[in-house]
């Protein structure tokens, strides 16, 4: 599961998530607000907030599908941290 | 209270489903308004045309973007109490742009946008047939210019046909080499978004421009616009109904350039910015956001309920 970081910075692009509602690992991002934009601005978020770089195969739309795919993804990239 | 000086901005054409905007197009007066004359223009309902049409851009969804920026124009007016001292469309929005700067009545303007749709869909049925346009962000100019060297080097056309912000561009390209292009770039950090047809804004449509120009824009008569209209291709201010006409040829074959735009904008004095229409783009990139205050004005906000409060 995912950390905290990550949570609310993805949180603070899904503009239609109610605040209590739990962010599962299959939410489907783009149906709660996470457009092309945002989507842009999220991953320099992600990027600077894990001192990581996006790199080929990472750079899709399909990443930014779900929490889970995404965080799949952050995970990955993070030196000696298993997914 | 000061008023900052205002620009209404037409945005560009992107995805708007029925279901983002019907419920604006049948409810709100400016739209329904607006709808009537386009319906007497086109000869059909163009609300049941566009529920019905297939794709992004058909004819029906073209008129629809045009009459839905028009009315979130006239709903900022009149609700917000926005008056505008320049406008400005980028690429599609270039359409609503002369028709609220009333360089052609709107009649007129949905005659115009109904015939070009048709003209280009022809068009493109015929010539250039496998060119599409890629968008991407996250590439450095200069790293964009060794992979276009690239392409040159293996014999492949391309040409860039929007600048968007910085490091996010529209190439036009071969749909076959697509795929090659989308991998070279997430290879350098960037990161490939959409591919859309029709393409324009290239130099290589010149035969497009020439019939634009012979079967519709000879048609209509063009005056001077009301207020001034920056061209989306360089920022240059537009004043003459000529100036306003070459602009929309111009708009074929020349591309897009979104900064400059702006640049051209923030020189006449503007510091605020309405931008009317569905917009998910051209009001939210960082040179717009970064330059002017930005407010919106569009189907979704037109519909939301407003508190009393709220109008100031």
């Amino acid at each position: 599961m995912w950390d905290e970081t990550f949570e609310e910075t993805l949180r603070g692009f899904l503009p239609f998530l109610p605040p209590g509602e739990a962010l599962a690992e299959d939410t489907p991002l783009r149906e709660f607000g996470l457009d092309s934009l945002g989507t842009i601005e999220l991953l320099g978020r992600l990027e600077a907030a894990y001192d990581i770089r996006f790199l080929d195969d990472a750079l899709t739309l399909e990443t930014f599908e779900t929490p889970a795919v995404l965080w799949k993804t952050v995970s990955g990239l993070l030196p000696g941290v298993q997914a | 209270m000061t008023t900052k000086r205002t620009a209404m901005v037409f945005p560009g054409m992107g995805p708007a489903s029925f279901e983002d905007v019907g419920r604006f197009m049948v409810a709100n007066r400016f739209a329904r308004e607006l709808v009537s004359v386009a319906d007497e223009v086109l000869g059909y309902s163009l609300v049941d045309a566009f529920r019905e049409a297939d794709g992004d851009y058909s004819e029906a969804a073209q008129v629809a973007f045009l009459v839905n920026c028009l009315a979130s124009a006239e709903w900022a007016r009149s609700v917000l109490g926005v008056e505008a001292e320049a406008v400005l469309g980028a690429s599609f929005g270039e359409k609503a742009a002369v028709a609220f700067s009333r360089a052609l009545p709107v009649a007129e303007a949905v005659r115009m946008t109904a015939e070009l749709a048709r003209l280009m869909d022809d068009y493109f049925s015929r010539e250039h047939t496998d060119v599409v346009v890629l968008s991407f962000v996250r590439t450095p100019e200069e790293k964009l210019a060794e992979i276009l060297a690239e392409l040159d080097a293996q014999g492949e056309w391309h040409d860039i046909s929007c600048y968007i912000d910085e490091g996010f561009f529209m190439l036009s390209l071969r749909e076959s080499r697509v795929e090659w292009m989308q991998q070279r770039l997430r290879s350098i950090g960037g990161m490939p978004l959409y591919t859309m047809r029709p393409p324009l804004h290239s130099g290589a449509f010149g035969g497009l421009r020439e019939e634009v120009e012979r079967e519709v824009l000879s048609t209509l008569s063009f005056t001077d616009p009301k207020l001034p209209v920056v061209a989306d291709q360089d920022g240059a201010l537009l004043t003459t109904a000529e100036q306003v006409r070459t602009m929309l040829l111009d708009s074929i074959t020349r591309p897009l350039r979104w900064p400059d735009a702006l640049a051209g904008l923030k020189e006449f004095g503007v510091e605020r910015v309405c931008v009317a229409g569905p917009d998910s783009l051209f009001g939210r990139v960082s040179c717009t956001t970064a330059n002017f205050e930005v407010l919106p004005a569009n189907p979704r906000l037109a519909m939301t309920p407003r508190r009393r409060s709220a109008l100031g």
